[in-house]
């Protein structure tokens, strides 16, 4: 567990030093200021349910990264330093909270600490229907937050 | 064949070349000869084709580039056309190459793409060089803070192209786009793409005029050494 969380974080620090790519983090003027979005409320995902617009939503714009079948393996995965989550297993989403997974939708994976190859969403898509991604990727991975 | 008969057929082949592009000029012959429009689409009225749209190339290209690239057409869009039925599954249905134009076909088509617009008036926008300091900035914003790099080709510091193939390469979008519209893609690229793949960013218009200037300055070498 302790070496698993030590992986973790050192992955997580590499994510938010690296860039999308690696020779982004040679050159370091300090980081610009982003807009951060408003606080969210406690997303309830039940109360968004997977619709076929949800798995149209999914198609049209994450799986060009996720892959059509959420695998991680999209057009451009092959392309980035970080893979794109693979949103079929359990074993890393289960330690995620809906919440979790919401922000990094809606704001992408710099504001939850993961890697910026996670674009945001936020000014692409309405609440709901992130609600709703978030849903989806827990019938993918086919897990609950523990 | 009867003379009524022919009559009848040349009125129908004027009726379908310009009768329907409301607005818009009709296209030229050459467009039709050359099948153009069995990919393209060069009017926003037409249903929905692969490739990408061209009603708007009077707005979007350079012309020299475009007169370039007809000639000698090269790979813009690595993982094919996003609207090609074979995108998300890296197996684009249109796999090239491109067909290619004589020189005197070229200038003749790149003359009626330029004539294509749906901006009205849009005032020059003369965008100063960006310092180095700025530019590092704006890189940083590229690769780190909106993820662009993950869908688009860029230069990593040995200039090599680098990034994902998701969206058009921009390694030549120096040469090949204009300022005036990467600014107002980037502003709202709906008034383009109605439905894109590509995220849509809040930029402030600090941001939104950096961006354009960071994009700008991605030029290829010139082939001919
Ligand atoms: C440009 C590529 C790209 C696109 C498009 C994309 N993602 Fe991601 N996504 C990634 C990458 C890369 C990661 C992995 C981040 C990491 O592990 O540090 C990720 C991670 C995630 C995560 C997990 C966050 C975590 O804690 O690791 C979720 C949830 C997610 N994406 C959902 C989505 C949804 C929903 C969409 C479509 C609206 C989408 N993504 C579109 C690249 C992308
Ligand atoms: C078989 C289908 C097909 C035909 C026929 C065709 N094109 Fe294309 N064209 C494409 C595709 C696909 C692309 C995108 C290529 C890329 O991005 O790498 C393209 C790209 C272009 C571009 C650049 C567009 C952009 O936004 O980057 C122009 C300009 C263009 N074509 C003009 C023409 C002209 C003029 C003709 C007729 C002489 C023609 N095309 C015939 C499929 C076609
Ligand atoms: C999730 C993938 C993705 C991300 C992230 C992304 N784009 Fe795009 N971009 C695209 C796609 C796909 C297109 C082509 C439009 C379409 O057909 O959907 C595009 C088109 C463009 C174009 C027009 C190019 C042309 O020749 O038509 C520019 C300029 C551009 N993007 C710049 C950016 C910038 C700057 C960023 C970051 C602020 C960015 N993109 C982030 C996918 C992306």
């Amino acid at each position: 567990m302790n070496r698993d969380l030590i992986l973790i974080l050192g992955v997580a620090l590499m994510a938010i030093l690296a860039g999308c790519e690696p020779d982004a983090a040679d050159e370091k003027p300090s980081p610009p200021t982003v807009a951060s979005a408003p606080s969210v409320p406690s997303p309830t995902p039940r109360m968004y349910p997977v619709t076929a617009a949800t798995r149209e939503t999914y198609q049209f714009y994450c799986a060009q990264c996720h892959g059509t079948k959420g695998h991680g393996n999209g057009i451009n995965a092959p392309y980035l330093t970080v893979p794109p989550r693979d949103h079929t297993k359990a074993d890393y989403l289960e330690t995620r909270t809906d919440e979790h997974l919401f922000t990094a939708i809606q704001q992408g994976g710099l504001a939850v600490g993961r890697a910026p190859c996670m674009p945001s969403w936020q000014h692409t898509l309405d609440e709901n229907t992130m609600h709703s991604l978030v849903s989806y990727i827990r019938e993918l991975c086919q897990c609950e937050a523990l | 064949m009867e003379t009524p008969k022919k009559i009848f057929l040349i009125g129908l082949f004027f009726l379908t070349a310009g009768g329907w592009c409301i607005g818009a000029e009709a296209s030229p012959a050459l467009v039709q000869e050359k099948q153009c429009d069995t990919c393209h689409r060069f009017s926003k009225n037409d249903a929905i084709k692969s490739a990408p749209d061209l009603f708007f190339s009077g707005d979007k290209f350079q012309k020299e580039w475009l007169e370039n690239f007809l000639k000698r057409p090269g790979t813009i869009r690595l993982a094919g056309p996003t609207r090609d039925p074979g995108f998300l599954k890296g197996k684009p249905q249109y796999t090239g190459p491109h067909p290619a134009l004589n020189s005197k076909e070229a200038r003749q088509i790149t003359d009626h793409l330029m004539s294509l617009k749906t901006l009205k008036d849009l005032a020059p926008l003369e965008l100063p060089e960006l310092s180095k300091g700025a530019r590092v900035r704006v890189k940083i914003l590229f690769e780190r803070d909106y993820s662009c790099i993950a869908c688009h080709q860029s230069y990593n510091l040995a200039r090599q192209p680098r990034g994902g193939i998701s969206g058009p390469s921009l390694i030549d979008a120096g040469r090949r786009l204009r300022t005036e519209w990467v600014y107002q893609w980037l502003k709202n690229p709906k008034q383009f793409v109605p439905q894109g793949r590509m995220p849509l960013y809040a930029f402030d218009e600090e941001t939104l005029r950096k961006m354009t200037q960071y994009i700008m300055s991605h030029k290829k070498e010139p082939e001919n050494k």
